[in-house]
This record gives C-alpha cells, sequence and structure tokens, in this order.
C-alpha cells in the first residue's frame, strides 16, 4: 500500500513536472520568437507582441500551478539578450561593416543626431569605422568580449544554470566598468562627441538610458536565493 | 503582506520582495524602450537626413562633404573591399587641434541635408552659367587640331 501510494506520488511528481516543462516551453517559443525580432531593432515592434504573448503564457502557467522560471529571470535573460544585441549589431557595423553603405547613412545620422564620436573623422583609422579618442578600444573590448560573454551567460540563465547566473554577474559588473569608463571618456572629449551635434549630451542620455540593464540585473542577481539554479 | 508572502516568486525572499518588484518595474519599461527605439531610429533619421528626397547614397555623400570639409566628395557605392579607409590621408576636414580637438562643422537642421544639395547645385548651375556667359563673349576658340600619329624621327 505504501509502495502504491509512493508510486502514485512520484508518478504524479513526473507528470507535474513534465506538463511544467511543456508549459515553460511553449512559453519560450514564443519568447524566443519575440526576441528574434526585437533584437534586430528594426523589427522589433513584430517581436514585441510575440515576446508579450509568451510572457503572458508563462504566467498563466504559474498561476496554474506550474513550476516554471520566476518572471524576473525571464525578464533579465532577455532584456540582456536583447540589450547585448542591440549594442552588438551597432558596433559590428563600426567594426566590420564601416563601408556599408548602410553605417555610412544610419550610423553617421546617429552619430549626427547623438554622438559625434560616430561622426568626426568618420572612416579614417587604417581600421575604418569611429575615430574618436579612446572610441575604438571600447569597441573591441565591449562587442567580442563582454556582449558576447553577456549573451551566452543570458542563455545558461534562462536554463537556469548556476554558471549562467555566476557569468551574468561577472559580466553585469563589467557593464558597470564599461558605462563608468565609456561615460568619462566622452565627458573628457565633449567637444570632439557633442559639437555641432543635433541632439547633444541630453539627447545622448535620453536615448542610450535604456540600455542601463546592468544596473538593474545586479541587485536582482546579488539578492536571488542561488539554490533555484542548478548545477 | 501575508497574502504577498504567498506569491512570492521562486528565489525572492521576503526582505527583496519590494526591492525585486521595483527592478521588474524598471526592466520592463526598459525593454519596451528599447523595442520602441530600435523601431523607430532607422525610419526617422532617415526622415530626418532627408530620405526619401534625397537618396540613401545623396545622404552619405552629404555626410562625407559636411565631414570632410570637402564639396567634391561623393559616397563611393559599394566600396572596394580591400581599399584603403575612405578617409585616409584626407586634409581637408576642419577642426581646432588640440588636446581636446573641437570639429568646426554645423549642426545639421531638419532636411538640412536637402537645402545644403540644393545650395550646392544652385551655385554650380549659376558658375556654369557665368562661365557660359564668359565665353560668349570671348572669340571662339580655334577648333581643336586634330591628333596626328608621331612621326619618326626625320635624320
Amino acid at each position: 500500500m505504501t509502495t502504491n501510494t509512493m508510486a502514485a506520488g512520484a508518478g504524479a511528481y513526473d507528470t507535474h513536472q513534465q506538463r511544467s516543462r511543456a508549459a515553460q516551453w511553449r512559453a519560450d517559443k514564443w519568447m524566443m520568437v519575440g526576441v528574434f525580432f526585437m533584437g534586430t531593432a528594426v523589427l522589433g515592434l513584430i517581436g514585441l507582441p510575440f515576446f508579450l504573448r509568451g510572457l503572458s503564457l508563462q504566467m498563466r502557467a504559474q498561476k496554474a500551478g506550474f513550476t516554471v522560471r520566476p518572471i524576473m529571470v525571464t525578464l533579465i535573460g532577455y532584456l540582456v539578450a536583447v540589450d547585448s544585441a542591440l549594442n552588438s549589431l551597432g558596433w559590428a557595423l563600426d567594426l566590420i561593416g564601416n563601408h556599408t553603405l548602410l553605417a555610412r547613412v544610419f550610423l553617421m545620422a546617429w552619430g549626427n543626431m547623438f554622438d559625434g564620436g560616430y561622426f568626426w573623422h568618420y572612416n579614417e583609422l587604417w581600421i575604418g569605422g569611429a575615430s574618436a579618442p579612446g572610441e575604438k578600444a571600447w569597441v573591441v573590448a565591449l562587442l567580442p568580449l563582454m556582449f558576447s560573454m553577456r549573451i551566452a551567460a543570458a542563455i545558461a540563465f534562462l536554463q537556469m544554470k548556476r554558471w549562467g547566473q555566476q557569468w551574468l554577474v561577472v559580466t553585469c559588473w563589467f557593464g558597470v566598468i564599461a558605462w563608468a569608463g565609456y561615460v568619462t571618456n566622452m565627458t573628457i572629449f565633449a567637444d570632439v562627441r557633442y559639437a555641432g551635434v543635433v541632439f547633444p549630451v541630453v539627447g545622448w542620455w535620453l536615448y542610450d538610458i535604456f540600455y542601463i540593464t546592468p544596473f538593474l540585473a545586479i541587485p536582482y542577481l546579488h539578492t536571488v536565493n542561488r539554490e533555484i539554479f542548478s548545477d | 503582506m501575508k497574502d504577498s508572502a504567498k506569491e512570492l516568486q521562486p528565489g525572492t525572499t521576503a526582505a527583496f520582495a519590494g526591492m525585486h518588484q521595483w527592478l521588474q518595474r524598471g526592466l520592463i519599461v526598459c525593454l519596451v524602450a528599447l523595442v520602441l527605439e530600435g523601431a523607430l531610429t532607422f525610419p526617422l533619421l532617415a526622415i530626418w537626413y532627408g530620405w526619401p528626397t534625397l537618396s540613401l547614397q545623396q545622404i552619405c555623400s552629404e555626410f562625407e562633404k559636411i565631414r570632410f570639409n570637402d564639396e567634391s566628395r561623393e559616397c563611393k557605392y559599394p566600396y572596394p573591399l580591400f581599399a584603403p579607409a575612405e578617409g585616409a590621408g584626407q586634409t581637408t576636414a576642419q577642426d581646432t587641434w588640440g588636446i581636446q580637438p573641437r570639429p568646426l562643422y554645423q549642426r545639421v537642421e531638419f532636411r538640412g541635408l536637402i537645402h545644403r544639395r540644393d545650395a550646392r547645385l544652385a551655385r554650380l548651375a549659376a558658375a556654369a552659367a557665368a562661365g557660359a556667359g564668359e565665353r560668349a563673349e570671348q572669340p571662339a576658340p580655334a577648333p581643336a587640331r586634330p591628333v596626328a600619329a608621331p612621326q619618326p624621327p626625320q635624320n
């Protein structure tokens, strides 16, 4: 009798786990499609409804009592991915595609509007792209290193892996260093960055403030109960 | 508080529930803002800088003329793959040089590149017309002589 009860209990647990995984995967499929489009910038509005649909599916599954990922983990994981994708898009254009028409129209236009670092003496260095003092060093340090690592960490974080949480801590702190260094560099060379620019300083801040993801993720990453992440 | 304690997300302890909720709001705002920004940046920039009146390549050319302060510059597209950077070795850009250089180009107004281009074309047309007028007043140049094949040296 005891054995039967245990067997029935284990069966119910397995079924619950299985149905939870299915509910999470169903929600994730919607959110992944959404984030794929949102990471392209131009097609973001196509992606947002997909993402919100996935998010609502996950919240519904949570209310129904399924064991799904916490909403905060979902939001941080996907937002970090979108943030990294958008940054990578712009900086890959600068580092590799700096003589494409896309870069020489839209990156120049963006630079002329918000940040002269992407206009001033552009495509004059032998490597091409931004010539503002220090800028190329940030592009090289942040694009192939920080943002790539952060996307990888975000994927593992969404899978509730311990290393995903740890590497998100590492790369988000790297993000704090990046913000501090980048903004200081821009301030010191403010004439290059903001002279002759359409919406200088305040425009740049209004545009870029929404990339403060690390500052929102770090307090959570340090206060979440780490036991929810598996090895 | 008892009700909210029941609704705590896995991983969120009661002590940090309030903070996590504020962070969640911030995350949603950032996510939506990034999507809207990403979607609107390209079309709005294109409109500000003169598209569709100007083609993308014409916008590119205007930027190059402003950047390097050289009206003769044109945006080469497609750019040759292994050619040196388009601005390499340029000597025309205008800056106040010093430890903190300052560019001397001016802010571009809304659709300003169109006016800039129109003004240049008008200047060029006026210069061409003036040149034609001066030529009309001068005697007609002698017709060009046919180019003869080089003659072998005669001894």
